[in-house]
């Protein structure tokens, strides 16, 4: 077994190559002039990788063209980025407390509609469910008049903040919640449970102290999908309601004048996968409170 | 067989019908239009007609901005996005499924801990960006035919979803590995491939079965993710001043796509691609929750409390 140190060694640049790999394919793919077919230029993408990292000493890999305008990365990020660790911090947190707590529930009561419901949401693909709410909104205004949310973000004074922090939160607490109820089911069905339950234990201290701590750690085993969810999720709340975030940043600048600029996409990939870790790592954080929590 | 599969069953096979034979139903062709009209009625009144239509007795679904029939539309789309996606989604359940069935079985047990953590990291970049990267220099205004991008489209999905199967199918394997028959048929002398035959196969084909129509799933899901940042199925056709763009194929994920700023005015424009993808969509997961429920019964076990 390897050190975690010298995994991490191989890991960092794996991803570094994974996410300089990816982010030149728009320069390395294209159809050749007039007529042409199909064309890899790895040469073009290479090129770009080079210009890149020569460009990190001079900083110039961490400027870009927003229309006719040069910014710097380092002084634009930090708003971007705080934006969108905002709503990766609460998609994760809340969507795993509303998820464990409801799971629980799901797995011990029969509730039939509500888990129709739940499965119902769980089938629809999160940007349906994003273009839902919106449309839910112009229709209760055009029928009310009355504008309970703002629809999408059109000036940084009026920002779009509940709706989107709602579809961020509905859609990891659903899949928490079907991942628990079904773990917990299981649980149930153990034999300590029906020895705990044969020394006269409450319903509650069985379910709260036998059986979460070892639903626990499924949950935690399965964060990395979570994660995986609430970042794709993130990418697809930010550009329906256009809030200024991680996401934006790339998809705003990713082609400028018909320019693809490689430098922006390569930094915004990279910010997007440490938002990823701080937010995996807050989860597990919570996971671990709530387990010491439950320790009998 | 139940209710569950049964209404799933009912609904995806109405939907591979309209896509076998949508075009014959189609009330108009692809490129009748409506133009604006003054029409003078028998009272003198005049009426003006102009694009888009409300839904009515001459367009059941209206038709979209530009006059032409969303009915249409919709029915000459439904081969890319059903057909396309049921072919992905059985090309990766084959080749990521043997290649899950050789790892789990040749393969070393519990080795697979340093693999996990990269893979795991790199969640934190969605699929449907990878895919975004890979096809945004190709996929507007492209010089090749709707087939062949179609084509190209599923080769990418293909490859990048492979992982995920095989992943599944080598942890699936490899408890079935374990069990007292595979290991009685091992010591009497049965080869590798003939245990994936005939005792591997046989006990995983619910779950290839399941992980399948899932896969469906995904893939549609995908369709219209990507069709909400203009990668359209079979290309994007993009049209500058306003920049506006539309799909090629009238994929239903596509159509979505291309008319989703549509929710304030003209709302059928909106919702009424929406309603036939998630119509669908809905089809693809009852399926594949009746199967799990005819499959699930078999093995389940009941809760003590």
């Amino acid at each position: 077994m390897m050190p975690r140190s010298a995994q991490m060694a191989l890991i960092i640049p794996g991803i570094l190559l994974f996410v300089f790999l990816f982010a030149m394919m728009p320069v390395v793919l294209h159809f050749g002039p007039g007529d042409g077919g199909l064309q890899f230029s790895w040469g073009q993408g290479f090129q770009s990788l080079k210009a890149y990292i020569a460009g990190l000493g001079s900083g110039e890999s961490f400027t870009y063209y927003s229309g006719k305008n040069l910014h710097h990365f380092w002084e634009r990020i930090g708003i971007y980025f705080l934006t969108s660790f905002y709503y990766v911090t609460a998609a994760g947190i809340l969507g795993s407390a509303i998820g464990i707590f409801i799971g629980i529930y799901f797995a011990i009561s029969k509730a039939g509609w509500a888990k129709s419901v739940a499965d119902f949401i769980g089938a629809l693909p999160d940007f349906v469910i994003v273009l839902l709410l919106q449309f839910m909104i112009v229709l209760i205004a055009k029928e009310t008049g009355v504008v309970l949310f703002e629809v999408a973000t059109l000036s940084a004074d009026d920002p779009a903040v509940v709706l989107p922090l709602l579809a961020m939160i509905i859609i990891p607490a659903n899949y928490m919640l079907r991942n628990v109820s079904m773990q917990m089911k299981l649980t149930l069905t153990e034999d300590y449970i029906s020895n705990a339950k044969a020394k006269g234990m409450g319903k509650l201290y069985i379910i709260f102290y036998h059986a979460l701590p070892n639903v626990l750690p499924y949950v935690k085993g399965d964060l990395h999908k979570l994660m995986g969810i609430v970042m794709g999720n993130l990418f697809i709340v930010e550009y329906l309601f256009n809030n200024k975030g991680v996401s934006i940043l790339i998809f705003a600048h990713a082609f400028v004048g018909g320019e693809y600029q490689y430098d922006i996409v390569v930094n915004g990939l990279l910010s997007f996968l440490i938002l990823y870790g701080l937010g995996y790592g807050l989860v597990r954080l919570f996971l671990f409170a709530l387990g010491k929590v439950f320790q009998r | 067989m139940n209710k569950t599969l049964l209404a799933g069953l009912i609904v995806t096979g109405m939907m591979v019908v309209i896509a076998l034979f949508g075009p014959l139903f189609a009330p108009y062709s692809l490129d009748d239009q409506i133009k604006i009209e003054y029409i003078v009625g028998e009272d003198g009144e005049g009426t003006v007609i102009a694009p888009p239509v409300a839904p009515g007795a001459d367009y059941p679904l209206g038709t979209d901005k530009n006059g032409y029939d969303l009915l249409t539309k919709l029915l000459y789309g439904a081969k890319y996005t059903i057909f396309l996606a049921i072919g992905i989604a059985v090309a990766r359940v084959i080749i990521g499924g043997l290649i899950g069935l050789m790892l789990g079985y040749y393969g070393k047990q519990g080795t697979d801990k340093k693999g996990n953590s990269f893979w795991g990291m790199l969640n934190g970049i969605p699929i449907f960006l990878i895919v975004w990267l890979i096809m945004i220099g190709i996929s507007i205004n492209p010089n090749a035919s709707p087939f062949m991008m179609s084509l190209l489209l599923a080769i990418v999905l293909l490859v990048i979803g492979i992982p995920s199967v095989a992943s599944t199918v080598k942890e699936k394997t490899a408890v079935i590995r374990e069990k007292q028959f595979v290991q009685a048929s091992e010591s009497l002398g049965a080869g590798g491939w003939k245990i994936i035959r005939s005792h591997l196969l046989p006990h995983l084909k619910e779950s290839f079965l399941i992980l399948m129509v899932q896969e469906v799933i995904l893939i549609l899901t995908l369709f219209g993710q990507l069709a909400i940042f203009h990668i359209f199925v079979g290309g994007t056709t993009m049209y500058p001043d306003p920049t506006e763009y539309y799909s090629r194929t009238n994929e239903w994920g596509g159509l979505i796509g291309q008319n989703r700023m549509n929710f304030y005015v003209n709302q059928w424009i909106f919702y009424v691609p929406l309603a036939a993808y998630v119509v669908l969509i809905l089809g693809f997961h009852l399926v594949a929750k009746g199967l799990e429920k005819r499959y699930g019964k078999m093995f389940s076990k009941f809760s003590h409390l």
